[in-house]
């Protein structure tokens, strides 16, 4: 209880709901809303440490708080320490390369971590005078994400898509080329996925290395984990958590951060959970009335300010495949890039599933990108487009029944669709192709080409999983030796 | 709400198009019966005209006429194209044009000049689009092609034929063989060799018998002012044979297409209709909770 300012201010619990609890302080020392409490107790068998948030103050001395780990075997009666401050984590150089959970205890066996900085996780946002707001592309080297939806250095991004369809393979992609790239610090939040795909991902971090230095990719990084297994008060505070350890990085080492957050809609989930646990009123779709609240509370931290910035990407799981959903659309409204994953696409085979139609960028305008580079992405719109409408029809009388022109959009829509795919870095193991970086330059003019016609000798097989077009020609000529063969 | 009033939306465009489709595979169903039954007496008539080549050539006399001998060194060549006004008949038109396409490519190499000519709008439009260059372009031929403008057309080719300013005539359309056989096929009309071999009908062999056990007439004057007569005309119903064949054919290939396309606007018809329903379904549950929970949590 050394960490206590206010000397101890004990309380007792009252009332146990689920994960969320209430306690009783004296009514002149009751601990603030958001400070954390602490509940130390041995009772026979069960031992007991547990952190507590303070959500409400119920009035009559009573506040309600979210437990941020496991409720089991806790009784009322029980002693709760009021610590006097928020939930705080290590911060510093000394983070990198180490895991968190989201109270700063490092859960990798690695030992203390060697900081006595600590930055409690509930921060403002910057002030609007501080934004930085220069607009510069961020090349990933994943050609669909460059031509349609490019990301802004020092912006957000988002990757959103219902379940199975690939984000989080796309976000340990971008982790694979942009991180191993990155000069500066990365932060990885895991918030109520697999703990399966963290520790996955600590593993290939640990293997991984930056550049040419010899240095592993883990060095640099970050990692704070409230996977599903958590309670949903775990769940709601890790993202923040992770936050709080990227803004000490950029306010105080003024370098360029990268923050990957793995998945946002569980952090809404979480709070719809405790939501309901707290008594709130439920709002549309079940959802807590706060949500717009606490994503924008969230979001609006993640921010570059003149002192650095912070380059973020997300995963947003769309419930039910349905975008109208007000968790995902919340986060949405936030982000600077949009990928939409869309599982007809991923039907088909094509990998990134990103739908070209839906997904979009601030930064995809002439002012940002240059013209020609506007121009080619909204040309393979367009004529994806024109392919999705012209799709009914072909459905119903074929394709013969499209006039001639119309035969050549979907001739070359139907290769442009499959030029999207990419062989990954991370899948190189299950589709035996060696992930492919592509630059943008190369992407811009293998789709201008496309378009214009150069390559509609080759078969549509072709353009599955390639780099830039050349490597398209190169792979009809071995499909061509190939079916020779037979 | 937006999902589930979309979807009705779109189910609605496509009842629409499975009327139409609908429609239109009657229609092509009571076309093709005329169509057919004139193809059908159009054929006995061609068989007829073949007889009596074979008739006259087994009088003994050598069957030579200006239209039956291939030439030395052909200059000119012409290519009929027959396609349909209309669209809506699956890959009718296009297994045409692809055939015409290529042997118009192939006609490039052997003759110094070729001609284009074309009927049927689907056909006009396919060639401009490919930039070919079209002599004469015919509209007026539709489901129904009047002989007397067959007739026309045939005489121009023929004076064009016997005046030297053509030195082949080829006409690609769609063979009516069967109810369910139709072929795109190019045919050589000028010069008229097939009738020297005696198959412009369509069964050669059963004529053969027919003809076997009939008697030797006598022609009168003579053979070859019988032959003058009969070669044109043989080449003026071959011609309109090409052309009823292709009307044939095209409501055959719409009454298929059809048919396919109202069977392929059905099953998204009712895919559309089971995401409706789910999804309307969907909406009234979360209203319904939405109601309860408040509710409750009210209480």
């Amino acid at each position: 209880m050394s960490e206590t300012k206010t000397g101890n201010n004990i309380g007792r619990i009252t009332q146990v709901i689920g994960s969320t609890f209430d306690a009783e302080f004296d009514e002149d020392k009751l601990p603030e809303i958001y400070n954390a409490v602490k509940i130390d107790c041995e009772k026979g068998e069960a031992k007991i440490h547990l952190t507590g948030e303070i959500q409400q103050h119920l009035g009559g001395g009573r506040v309600r708080c979210v437990a941020l780990g496991n409720t089991d075997g806790l009784v009322r009666g029980m002693d709760c320490v009021d610590t006097g401050a928020p939930v705080s984590v290590p911060v510093g150089e000394a983070t990198l390369g180490r895991v968190f959970n989201l109270l700063g205890e490092p859960i990798d066996r690695l030992g203390d971590v060697k900081t006595d900085v600590r930055k409690p996780i509930h921060q403002n946002a910057p002030k609007v005078v501080d934004l930085s707001t220069n607009t510069e592309v961020f090349e990933t080297g994943i050609k669909v994400i460059d031509l349609l939806t490019p990301f802004v250095r020092g912006g957000k991004a988002g990757l959103f898509g219902g379940a199975g369809l690939g984000k989080t393979v796309i976000l340990q992609e971008l982790i694979a080329r942009i991180a191993s790239a990155h000069g500066g610090a990365s932060v990885f939040a895991g918030v109520g996925e697999r703990t399966r795909e963290g520790n996955d991902l600590w593993l290939e971090m640990k293997e991984a290395k930056i550049g040419n230095t010899g240095r592993s990719v883990i060095d640099q990084t970050t990692m704070v984990f409230g996977q599903m297994n958590e309670p949903p008060g775990a769940r709601l505070r890790v993202a923040l958590s992770a936050l709080t350890m990227a803004e000490y990085f950029r306010d105080t080492m003024g370098t360029d951060v990268l923050l990957f957050i793995d998945n946002i809609f569980r952090f809404s989930q979480a709070g719809s959970e405790v939501s309901a646990l707290l008594g709130r009123m439920p709002s549309a779709v079940g959802y807590q009335p706060t949500l717009a609240s606490e994503m924008g509370a969230l979001q609006e931290r993640i921010a570059s300010t003149n002192r650095g910035a912070i380059t973020s990407v997300q995963a947003v799981y769309v419930p039910a495949d349905d975008p109208t959903d007000p968790a995902p659309a919340t986060a949405f409204a936030q982000l600077d890039a949009f990928v939409y994953l869309e599982r007809a696409i991923s039907e088909k085979g094509i990998y990134p599933a990103v739908d070209p139609l839906a997904s979009s960028s601030r930064v995809l305008d002439p002012q940002y990108v240059g013209e020609r580079h506007y121009k080619c992405a909204r040309r393979v719109q367009q004529t994806l487009q024109k392919y999705r409408e012209l799709q009914d029809i072909i459905a119903i009388l074929g394709v013969d029944e499209l006039s001639e022109e119309d035969k050549l959009t979907v001739h070359r829509a139907r290769r442009m669709e499959r030029f999207l795919s990419q062989p990954f870095l991370v899948a190189e193991v299950f589709t035996g192709k060696p992930g492919e970086i592509t630059p943008l330059e190369d992407t811009i003019r293998s789709f201008e080409e496309i378009a214009e016609g150069k390559w509609d000798h080759l078969p549509e097989q072709a353009f599955m999983y390639v780099g830039s077009v050349e490597q398209a020609a190169e792979q009809a000529e071995r499909l061509a030796a190939e079916a020779k063969k037979k | 709400m937006a999902k589930a009033r979309a979807l009705d939306k779109r189910r609605k465009s496509i009842k629409n198009i499975r009327k139409i489709t609908r429609t239109m595979e009657l229609v092509a169903s009571a076309q093709f019966r005329r169509a057919m039954d004139r193809a059908v007496s159009a054929n006995d008539y061609t068989q007829r005209l073949v007889r009596l080549v074979q008739d006259v050539a087994k009088t003994g006399s050598e069957i030579s006429h200006p239209l039956l001998e291939e030439r030395k060194d052909p200059q000119k060549g012409v290519l009929l194209v027959l396609t349909a006004n209309r669209g809506m008949c699956g890959g009718y038109n296009s297994s045409i044009l692809r055939m015409a396409q290529t042997r118009l490519e192939e006609m490039h190499g052997e003759y110094k000049d070729v001609l284009l000519d074309i009927s049927g709008k689907r056909g006009i439009a396919y060639m401009k689009y490919r930039g070919a260059d079209i002599r004469k372009s015919f509209e007026q031929f539709d489901v129904k092609p009047a002989f007397d403008e067959v007739n026309e057309l045939a005489e121009t080719y023929l004076s064009m034929y016997l005046a030297g300013e053509i030195d082949r005539l080829e006409v690609a359309y769609c063979k009516f063989l069967t109810l369910s056989k139709q072929r795109p096929v190019v045919e050589t009309l000028l010069p008229l060799n097939e009738l020297k071999a005696g198959v412009l009908g369509e069964n050669p062999e059963a004529e053969e018998k027919e003809t076997k056990g009939s008697v030797p007439y006598e022609f009168l004057p003579s053979p070859e002012s019988i032959l003058e007569e009969v070669v044109p005309n043989a080449f003026k119903a071959k011609l309109f044979k090409c052309f009823l064949d292709a009307a044939v054919s095209e409501q055959i290939a719409r009454r298929v297409a059809m048919k396919a396309a109202t069977e392929n606007a059905d099953s998204i018809i009712s895919s559309l209709t089971t995401t409706y329903n789910r999804a309307r379904q969907s909406q009234i549950t979360n209203e319904i909770i939405e109601v309860i929970s408040g509710a409750s949590a009210l209480q």
